[in-house]
């Protein structure tokens, strides 16, 4: 049986008026499993956003394939979309809706059927503790309740793939470890997940496979024990750095 | 028709969403709801009750005359100046000059000279009457008024006296007498004026109706960051771009058809102070048959304006350079409501190919109780075919990945430069509309 997330030779190119083309991505490969999180692991500007932004159809590709349960998120890009559920730090809230309406809306529009509408939208306030709040404006939630809302949103439909987003960036200590905790619990729940990051700590802790990304490319993907015994290298952090020097052509070999 | 199925699907709870959120936005309440029902009426009820204010003020002052060269024959014409309530003859100075001079100087309102006829006159005694008054200055204008009616009454007279001395009755010498009456009734009266005010409003109000919401619905997504989040509903994205484009075209049609309702509400209000002066009936009421007209005009100028400003913000990334990419676009908008004021203006086939103008004559002659068929037809045409057009370059612009996730830096004009007439690839992306 094919992989909830297949992605084979996936390229973005963009066009800048000071540098001409750049390649964001370049022809990137992998797949992701269903009760795994699978994480993408790169510096600033590696091409993690860009990437996932092309598996979520916010972007188009230049070349190259993403499937989402099997949907060419090209050519099948709404099928695409209601199988996965995306959450990045530039996917904000309505502010003007209520908790429980941001429910309801994601809910429908991702294609839960209208009649199960609101008893989706008790559960999932039910499961992420926001009854006291869920008839406030999301403009009037603090960010602990708003990230909470909007981790409800990105499962409403209850979709078989989660693409997270670098999601503790701008998060206190409290609320990322609690991040981490609904994310493990997703996995527990079958879901395939791939999760991006530049925080290795984050990384070692929740991923079953991991893929360094930099310059657009992909230089190792495997689990955290496969690329020590790979690398010689115990931390995340020095197995990253060795692989980024690698692919910057210093030999990785810093000790 | 299972594509169109999944479309309508789809737009319908985002144009829910849209509009709830809208409703929320004070600044979209203000400007679309409040404004229309609130700010036009209150506007012309301050000004009309101004305007008879100070037509009270000018009514209870007294304007001083002075009369240079009326002799003893011309007593009966001093005798109804000083019988005018509103005149106060001054104490006349002999010299002309003088009295000009208090004229300029203020002191005096009106200076009437009677100076003997030019090469003697037709008749023995004739004279000719000359009324100096400084138009510059409001008392002096009424002054002139109030001496034409007392010297008009005064000329009456002498001609009747000169008449009976030559024996002649008065049928005889008066060959023709002049009345004008209007055959128009009080309504009509009122839907006269309605259609000089109301058109003029209505397109104001419909383009202020879809600015704050066209901005909102585009740039203010972005500067929000719910751009993104939109971008990834399970949905078409021309669902999401009609479900956006009708909630902005709701807004610009609520906002015309509420103030055509309140102002024509308020109209008999308004105007009662200046009908009452003028004592004739007006009764401000829309014909029944006018009402479609009127939702028509509504609608298609609200879905005109409202595609023209989102092509403008599309391309902004915040509220403030929304509103400033727009502008031009409502400037543009109100540009031809000025040629409405142009006297006689007709509803004629050519204009009928202008847009907004097209629409505006229509909702006026509608008001009117007038329909000329043709050129509704053609007004209905002239403006569908606009806003497909306005809805083909939003979907080629669209086709633009980076408008479309907000990462072009430039207006609608940089577009054009940089991308249609350059022919510059789509800024290395596919296609943005999926």
């Amino acid at each position: 049986m094919s992989q909830p997330v297949v992605v084979q030779g996936l390229t973005k190119i963009f066009f800048d008026d000071a540098r001409g083309e750049v390649r964001a991505v370049d022809g990137v490969d992998f797949f992701c499993r269903a009760g795994e999180i699978f994480g993408l692991l790169g510096a600033n500007g590696a091409g993690k956003t860009t990437t996932l932004r092309m598996i979520a159809t916010v972007l188009a590709p230049t070349a190259g394939t993403a499937l989402v349960m099997g949907h060419d998120v090209q050519r099948e890009a709404e099928a695409a979309r209601r199988a996965l559920g995306f959450y990045s730090a530039t996917t904000a809230l309505y502010p003007r809706l209520t908790a429980r309406e941001t429910l309801e809306f994601f809910a429908r529009i991702n294609g839960v059927a209208a009649a199960r509408v609101p008893a989706r939208a008790e559960e999932l306030v039910a499961r992420f503790g926001l009854g006291d709040y869920a008839d406030t404006r999301v403009d009037k939630l603090s960010t602990g309740m708003k990230q909470k809302v909007s981790i409800a949103r990105t499962v409403a439909h209850d979709p078989p793939v989660l693409v997270f987003d670098e999601p503790t960036v701008g998060l206190d200590v409290l609320n990322a470890l609690e991040m981490q905790r609904v994310i493990a619990e997703f996995r527990r729940e079958g879901k395939a997940i791939i999760f991006s990051t530049h925080i290795m700590s984050e990384a070692e802790r929740l991923c079953d496979r991991i893929a360094i990304i930099h310059r657009g490319r992909i230089h190792a993907c495997d689990t955290l024990e496969n690329l020590r015994a790979a690398t010689g290298k115990h931390y995340l952090e020095d197995i990253f750095i060795h692989y980024v020097e690698l692919a910057n052509g210093d030999g990785g070999g810093t000790p | 028709m299972r594509t169109v199925g999944r479309l309508l699907e789809g737009v319908w709870p985002i144009y829910r969403r849209e509009t709830r959120a809208a409703l929320r936005e004070r600044t979209i309440v203000v400007n679309s709801i409040v404004i229309p029902i609130v700010l036009y009426p209150f506007l012309f009820w301050a000004m009309f009750t101004g305007m008879a204010f100070v037509m009270g003020q000018t009514e209870g002052f007294v304007s001083r005359v002075a009369v240079i060269g009326a002799g003893p024959q011309h007593r009966p014409f001093l005798t109804m100046l000083e019988r005018s309530e509103k005149v106060e003859l001054q104490k006349h100075p002999s010299e002309a000059a003088t009295a000009l001079a208090a004229l300029r100087s203020g002191e005096l309102d009106a200076v009437v000279e009677i100076l003997p006829a030019a090469e003697g006159g037709a008749v023995p005694g004739e004279f000719a009457l000359r009324v100096t008054v400084d138009e510059a200055k409001e008392r002096s204008r009424t002054a002139r008024e109030r001496l034409d009616r007392v010297t008009e009454r005064y000329r009456g007279e002498w001609l009747a006296r000169e008449a009976r001395a030559r024996g002649v009755g008065a049928a005889e010498w008066q060959g023709f007498s002049i009345r004008s009456r209007n055959v128009s009734s009080a309504r009509e009266m009122g839907q006269f004026l309605l259609g000089l005010l109301l058109p003029m409003l209505f397109v104001i109000m419909v383009a202020v109706g879809c600015f704050y919401p066209a901005v909102d619905a585009t740039a203010g997504e972005r500067e929000r960051n719910t751009w993104e989040t939109t971008m990834t509903l399970a949905v078409p994205r021309l669902a999401v771009v009609t479900a956006k484009y009708l909630s902005v075209a709701t807004f610009g049609g609520l906002a015309g058809i509420l103030n055509v309702g309140v102002m024509t509400a308020s109209m008999g209000m308004i105007f009662a102070p200046l009908v009452a002066e003028a004592g004739e009936g007006v009764e401000f009421r829309i014909p029944l048959a006018a009402v479609p007209v009127l939702l028509l005009g509504a609608l298609l100028l609200a879905l005109f304006v409202a595609a023209g400003m989102m092509i403008f913000a599309a391309f902004a990334r915040t509220f403030k350079e929304g509103q400033s990419m727009v502008t031009p676009f409502y400037l543009l908008v109100l540009l031809p409501v000025m040629f409405l004021q142009v006297p006689g203006l007709e509803f004629s086939l050519p204009l009928a190919f202008v847009p907004v103008v097209n629409v505006t004559m229509m909702v006026r002659e509608a008001i009117s109780n007038t329909f000329h068929w043709p050129q509704i037809g053609i007004t209905v045409a002239v403006s569908v075919g606009v806003v497909a057009a306005c809805l083909w370059v939003a979907t080629r612009i669209l086709a633009f990945e980076d408008v479309v996730v907000g990462s072009f830096g430039g207006s609608l004009g940089t577009f054009v430069k940089t991308r249609l007439l350059a022919g510059r690839g789509r800024g290395g992306a596919g296609e943005g509309s999926r």
